[in-house]
């Protein structure tokens, strides 16, 4: 297994994945806001994708200025494949879990 | 649209550097946009605030950084380029060797006066910084204003100590000292003066002051006790055992009972120790006087500072009630913070204050000064030199501040250097210096970490100030220029800037001449100028243990001795103690008093204005026959009202009469004003045999007389010394004031010959095509020399000619003035032969260099261009 993927690095990946072609900066963090309810800050965000980025998990490139970014270019992320491998392990770890379980994990 | 907080954006701007942050910002932006829509403008504020503080901390802006750090685009300076830096300086230092060793020694030199003044400084702070209970002592001032004054008194009224003490708890311990002990100790029949504090045993209990002798915990419980420092110890019983000694003094009997080390850090400044004869009892005048009484208190806790203030402010209200006249306020200073001062008036001991070692430090700065200015001066002049290094940095990308940084470390290394070098001479000038000033031993300028540390900032500090113009000036090079070897300030003539940095150092260096030998003059007047009376060929001998009139009978028989007299002091020394006179019993007169025996004033030589002076042994009980100087007469007059101007009274009630009037005369030095003076006859007070002799063979004489001496009594001893040695030592403080003006104004002159010498050296080498066409042509060697002289030799004349009136003015109006009053001033000579001086020394560096370019064969130096 390549490198250690952690919850929070795993959220942010996936909400990349959903974004898909509008993964930048806010709204990662809007949609992690809304989606998760937690309350997270620019610099948080950052220093996660910067790791994430080091890990070769995620590229970046960047887009055009907007006005509302006081005509600064958005940095827009996309998932590399050995992301997506590593997506991959996770959920079939999971699922084998899931499905292994002894007791029943719905809640009414 | 509304604009995030500013600050908060350079903030992060600045702190980000090199790295990008373009996408970060953005994002910044769009959420600050959101929030204020959401929720206002102080809302959204105050959270791009906590956004961005955050992302100062955050591990995604760090990781930027780094990464922007290493780029081979951005750079930043690094360690590497750093030491690159410290290497180029050294190379460059190996490569103008000459350059380097002048500006080296320039700054070596410059510095010396103000590391001695620093180091000085530094063991002044540094004074009472062992005392064990340092933290809990404070010294109590007191603050009075009444009409005529408005000050703060390091000393403070009597009561003060023992009322502290009984008043409130915190305050441990009281100590209370009396600062004018001067009492003159018999030691063999020799009165030997001293001065030390009278206190209480609290003292030794209070300060760290370690007996080497004698019990810490009890040598100055019992009345009449006396601790001698080993110094004082050593002085008065040598080999002897001190312990238990009894020693009699002008002051009473004293036991000791404890010997101390001598004196090391502290503001303190005495020979002895002593405790009073009975237990002080309360007068009247005890919280009316302060005259110098000095009081410590130890506080049982440092946290105890706010309650002193406290019983201070009590105390004074207590204080007021005596001093209806005053308003009196007292404050507190801790030990460490006594010395020095800024403005206290009567400090206890020596009394370092800042004022005078701002005075030491400013004379310090004047010389390196001058060194500094040699150090820009050359280096840019020399550019040419450096500027394809610099052109070839530019263009690789180097920027300003980088090539600034570049400069400013050459010189720092430079001035680290000289540092080096100026310890060298700090040592023997230290030791010379301390041996000068009163008090000087008790100071431990021995290097230390405060020390070393100061002389290392102030190096550094003196090589960014060297530094800072070149550095300046090399940054703004144009790289294109540079590289075709064209600069715009590098002409071979000197600019108009760096001529009056010349002529200051030249005109600095001449008035440290002209005073060097003004100080001389001086010296050699007072000491072949007779000041009114006879010196030569006096012998003084001591009467003490003696039978006076049997003792000059002796001595006065001998052959070589042509006249013998006595007086109580001797004349051309200095006196102390005035005695007070009135001719009207209303208003008094200071007057000095000194007693004479048989023909003083024939075998002295002094001239009488009026009057005789044989009658003098005529005095009756009724009145007392005197001489009087003619100042006495002039004071005198002031108040005369009676008819008989030739009667006076003294304090004691003595009733004299005028028999004769003495021209004025120099009865003390020259420094001293000459004060109204009356001569009383007196063989039983004069402490002097005055000899007159004149002999073959001096020794011999001397010999006879001392056997003639023991012949009278064996346990006197018997000690001559010649008057006009002994005037020449009371001139001691003319010799002192030289030695330092010696020593400043050959710094002075060697920095800026230096200089001179830099410069000299620096335009002939660019004119060496010049000089080698010119040569060639038929240009005779003087006109060579002229042609390259003149210019140097035109500022050497300038700073002359500002140079004589200025100091003109300062030696003889005030410097001399004040020193020496009945000095010659300053003369024509003095003046002329200073400026011949510095002149030739002026003239010789510039010769010293001109002539290896003249001398050459222009051939070669053809070709070598």
């Amino acid at each position: 297994m390549k490198g250690y993927i952690g919850e929070f690095e795993e959220l942010v990946l996936l909400t990349i994945a959903n974004l898909a072609k509008d993964a930048y900066g806010v709204a990662i963090l809007n949609d992690i806001t809304e989606r998760a309810n937690r309350k997270l800050s620019i610099g948080a965000l950052h220093s996660t994708l910067t790791r994430l980025e080091e890990k070769g998990y995620i590229s970046s490139y960047l887009g055009e200025p907007t006005s509302e970014r006081g005509g600064r270019r958005k940095r827009y992320f996309e998932l590399t494949d050995s992301a997506k491998v590593e997506l991959a392990n996770m959920k079939a770890l999971r699922d084998q879990l899931w499905a292994g379980s002894k007791i029943n994990l719905s809640v009414k | 649209m509304k604009q995030p907080p500013l600050l908060a954006q350079k903030l992060l701007k600045w702190y980000a550097g090199k790295a990008d942050l373009e996408d970060i910002q953005g994002d910044l932006n769009e959420v600050y946009g959101l929030n204020l829509e959401e929720s206002g403008k102080l809302k959204a504020d105050f959270k791009y605030w906590r956004q961005a503080l955050s992302l100062l901390f955050s591990y995604g802006l760090k990781k930027r950084k780094t990464k922007a750090a290493y780029s081979s685009y951005y750079h930043k300076n690094s360690i590497a380029m750093i030491r690159n830096y410290f290497k180029i300086a050294l190379r460059s230092f190996s490569k103008h060797k000459l350059f380097t060793s002048l500006n080296l020694f320039g700054l070596a030199l410059g510095m010396s006066i103000c590391l001695l003044a620093l180091s000085i400084s530094v063991a002044i702070y540094q004074s009472d910084n062992w005392q064990a209970n340092r933290e809990r002592i404070f010294q109590v001032n007191t603050h009075i204003v009444d009409q005529n004054d408005d000050r703060t008194f390091a000393s403070t009224f009597k009561a003060m100590g023992d009322h502290l003490k009984e008043q409130y708890p915190f305050v441990e311990e009281a100590v209370t000292i009396q600062s004018n002990f001067y009492p003159e100790v018999d030691h063999n029949g020799n009165m030997i003066p001293l001065q030390g504090y009278m206190t209480e045993q609290s003292f030794l209990d209070v300060f760290s002051f370690k007996l080497i002798k004698g019990d810490q915990k009890t040598a100055l419980s019992a009345p009449n006790s006396m601790i001698l420092t080993e110094e004082a110890a050593d002085l008065l019983f040598r080999d002897e055992e001190v312990m238990g000694k009894t020693l009699e003094t002008s002051h009473g009997i004293y036991t000791v009972t404890g010997v101390m080390e001598n004196l090391k850090q502290t503001h303190f400044y005495f020979d002895m120790l002593a405790s009073p004869s009975e237990q002080r009892s309360n007068v009247a005048s005890d919280w009316t006087d302060h005259n110098r009484n000095y009081v410590y208190v130890l506080l049982d806790d440092t946290e105890a500072e706010g309650d002193l203030a406290q019983a201070l402010e009590q105390t004074a209200e207590l204080a007021a009630s005596f001093n209806p006249e005053r308003k009196i306020a007292f404050e507190y200073i801790d030990l460490e913070g006594v010395v020095p001062r800024w403005n206290i008036s009567r400090a206890i001991g020596i009394g370092w204050d800042q004022p005078s070692m701002i005075f030491f430090l400013t004379i310090g700065l004047l010389v390196l000064l001058p060194a500094v200015f040699n150090y820009t001066n050359m280096s840019i002049a020399r550019a040419l030199k450096r500027a394809k290094e610099i052109g070839i940095r530019k263009v690789v990308g180097a920027e300003k501040h980088q090539i600034k940084a570049q400069f400013i470390i050459e010189t720092i290394i430079l001035a680290v250097f000289a540092l080096v070098g100026s310890l060298v001479l700090l040592y023997p000038m230290k030791q010379e210096f301390l041996s000068m000033i009163i008090g000087g031993s008790m100071l431990n300028t021995d290097p230390n970490a405060a020390q070393i540390l100061t002389f290392l900032i102030f190096s550094i500090l003196v090589g960014v100030l060297a530094g800072l113009f070149p550095a300046q000036f090399f940054a703004k090079l144009n790289p294109i220029q540079t590289m075709k070897g064209e600069i715009k300030n590098g002409k071979s003539t000197v600019s108009g800037f760096k001529k009056g940095l010349f002529v200051f150092q030249f005109f600095l260096s001449l008035i440290f001449v002209i005073g060097v030998m003004a100080m001389a003059r001086q010296y050699s007047y007072v000491l072949n100028n007779n000041h009114g009376f006879q010196s030569e060929n006096i012998l003084a001998v001591p009467l003490e243990r003696i039978d006076k009139q049997i003792a000059i009978n002796e001595l006065g028989s001998h052959p070589d001795v042509k006249a013998i007299t006595s007086s109580s002091n001797l004349p051309g020394l200095f006196m102390d103690g005035y005695k007070q006179a009135t001719s009207n019993q209303q208003d008094t007169i200071e007057i000095r008093e000194v007693f004479i025996g048989d023909d003083f004033i024939e075998s002295m030589q002094i001239e009488l204005a009026w009057g005789e002076s044989q009658s003098l042994q005529a005095s009756n009980q009724n009145e007392e026959l005197v001489l009087v100087n003619e100042r006495f007469i002039e004071a005198l007059q002031v108040f005369n009202v009676q008819s008989d101007t030739l009667r006076f009274t003294l304090a004691d009630g003595t009733k004299c009469r005028i028999v004769g009037i003495m021209k004025d005369f120099n009865y003390e030095p020259l420094n001293q004003i000459i004060d109204p003076l009356v001569m009383r006859y007196s063989l039983e007070d004069s402490k002097y045999a005055l000899l007159t002799v004149s002999s073959g063979n001096i020794k011999r004489t001397v010999n006879e007389l001392e056997e003639r001496w023991s012949s009278i009594d064996q346990e006197a001893s018997f000690r001559a010394t010649f008057l006009d040695d002994e005037i020449e030592d009371a001139y001691w403080f003319l010799r002192v004031q030289m030695k330092f003006f010696s020593v400043l104004s050959t710094l002075a002159i060697t920095i800026s010959c230096l200089g001179l010498l830099g410069m000299v050296s620096y335009t002939t080498e660019n004119r060496t095509k010049e000089i080698a066409v010119r040569k060639i042509m038929g240009a005779s060697n003087p006109s060579l020399y002229y042609l390259l002289t003149k210019d140097f030799i035109k500022l050497i004349l300038i700073s002359a000619l500002i140079a004589i009136p200025v100091s003109y003015v300062f030696y003889d109006k005030l410097f001399l003035h004040f020193l020496i009053p009945y000095g010659t001033g300053l003369g024509f000579m003095e003046i002329f032969v200073s400026v011949l001086f510095l002149f030739l020394v002026g003239l010789f560096s510039i010769y010293w260099q001109t002539a290896k370019v003249t001398k050459a064969n222009p051939a070669t130096k053809l070709r070598y261009e």
